[in-house]
């Protein structure tokens, strides 16, 4: 179980994320909502590493986090896939350099990766040469190759046609399907009604109100808040 | 009128000179190449004592007559006890100061590489080496291949201020044979188009490989 206890960060002064408390268990995913700026990103970079923290804790089964054994990895708003690589060196660079694989294995991993995500055949291209869907699948399999236990979406729809809203949803709720824990930090409300997760409506660096997607789809009266807001966004 | 016969008679010392400056280039190339590597580095770091030193480093290269620095090492050293070589005083004299402007070339490649391409390799578990190693470099020395190969290509032609301390590269070697010749004319005529074809061929090898990287990673 991921644990946030009492999370503080500032920027110049500015609390970003005030005094943040969740937990996420196995398998789960945390949906972080609101608007731009209130903090959202900044807590996922805090799990990767990215951002130091000024207060409270993160704990992973008890264990306070620590990133150097690849405990969480990110999948970026713009994917931020390593240009100059092929697809499947994308995957295969971090399991040979940092895993300490082969050549051999790490290719054999990246293509039962890439076939999953139905990128087998684009195995040799440049990033440059994929769509947004397909260099956000390869992002994921980027990712999850380092056996992470968090994984973490920072506005996984974004970049995408909204079309393409769905088979996002699918894929996020497939990791969490697999005992994955994953958090998403998005302003897009489309995905919530696609995915069994807790939503987190942040404002202020604050949790201002929280719920399951099944409760609040059910009765959405008793959170006006998430209401207003989801509203506000469909709008 | 360009003495034909003069050039073919003086090919094996063109010939001879075309190797020095080949070896004077290809030496200082890649001593530039080396140390500007690492000054860019340097320079993108957040180590304000290494910064200032290779700024110090960079300012006096950068701000001082290559013609000067070679003297200075080829001439003015060896009366401070430091006798290197002659040819060896150019090679270093240049490589630094190749070195100096390529640390900007490099600095500017690094800049051009998006901070979300070190935070994709952190979140995959790369250390600060690995990333600036596999991620940062091969797209920064994509960036800047072309402003690289007009150093190079600089590179090569200054180092024809060799001759000024006696080493018998090309510019050299064809000051002798107009000492012997008198005929200003063919020999410089020679002597540009031997220069113009090495800039030539390396300006085609550098424009193969950014067709070969271009290709490989469009953007």
């Amino acid at each position: 179980m991921l644990v946030i206890k009492d999370l503080s960060k500032q920027f110049h002064g500015k609390k970003i994320v005030a005094n943040i408390s969740f937990t996420v268990d196995k398998g789960g995913i945390a949906m972080l909502i609101g608007p731009s700026g209130v903090g959202k990103s900044t807590l996922l970079r805090i799990l990767n590493n990215l951002e130091t923290i000024d207060g409270g804790s993160i704990t992973l089964d008890d264990k306070p986090l620590d990133n150097k054994e690849h405990i969480s990895g990110m999948v970026f708003q713009g994917f931020n896939l390593f240009e100059h690589l092929t697809v499947e060196q994308n995957i295969t660079i971090a399991l040979e350099k940092v895993m300490g694989l082969s050549t051999k294995e790490a290719k054999r991993v990246a293509r039962a990766l890439l076939k999953r995500y139905g990128l087998l055949e684009k195995a040799d291209a440049y990033p440059s040469q994929l769509s947004g869907g397909q260099k956000q699948r390869l992002a994921i399999a980027r990712t999850i190759a380092m056996k992470p236990k968090i994984i973490c979406f920072d506005e996984p729809t974004s970049a995408l046609d909204p079309m393409l809203t769905s088979h996002v949803a699918k894929n996020i709720q497939e990791l969490a399907d697999e005992g994955y824990i994953v958090l998403i930090a998005s302003h897009d409300t489309a995905l919530l009604d696609k995915l069994d997760c807790t939503i987190y409506l942040m404002d202020e660096g604050k949790i201002v109100q929280q719920a399951t997607s099944r409760e609040f789809f059910k009765n959405k009266a008793n959170y006006p808040l998430l209401a207003r807001f989801v509203a506000g966004s469909i709008e | 009128m360009i003495d034909f016969q003069l050039i073919a008679d003086s090919l094996p010392y063109l010939g001879r000179g075309i190797l020095i400056t080949l070896q004077i280039s290809a030496i200082a190339c890649a001593m530039g190449l080396l140390i500007g590597t690492a000054c860019g580095l340097i320079l993108s770091s957040k180590n304000l004592l290494l910064r200032s030193i290779v700024t110090f480093y960079t300012t006096i290269f950068r701000g001082t007559p290559m013609l000067i620095q070679i003297i200075f090492a080829a001439l003015v050293l060896p009366t401070l006890g430091i006798a290197l070589p002659p040819l060896w005083a150019v090679i270093i004299a240049i490589g630094l100061n190749s070195g100096a402007y390529i640390a900007y070339i490099v600095l500017s490649g690094i800049k051009s590489v998006s901070v979300g391409q070190r935070e994709a390799g952190k979140t995959l578990g790369m250390n600060s080496m690995q990333i600036i190693r596999y991620i940062v470099l091969p797209q920064a020395f994509r960036v800047v291949l072309p402003a690289l190969g007009n150093e190079f290509i600089t590179l090569i032609k200054d180092s024809s201020l060799a001759s000024i301390v006696g080493v018998q590269e090309l510019t050299k070697e064809g000051e002798m044979i107009m000492g012997r010749t008198y005929d200003a004319l063919t020999v410089y005529i020679a002597i540009a188009a031997c220069y113009l074809i090495i800039t030539g061929a390396l300006s085609l090898i550098v424009s193969r490989i950014e067709q070969r990287m271009g290709t490989n990673a469009r953007h």
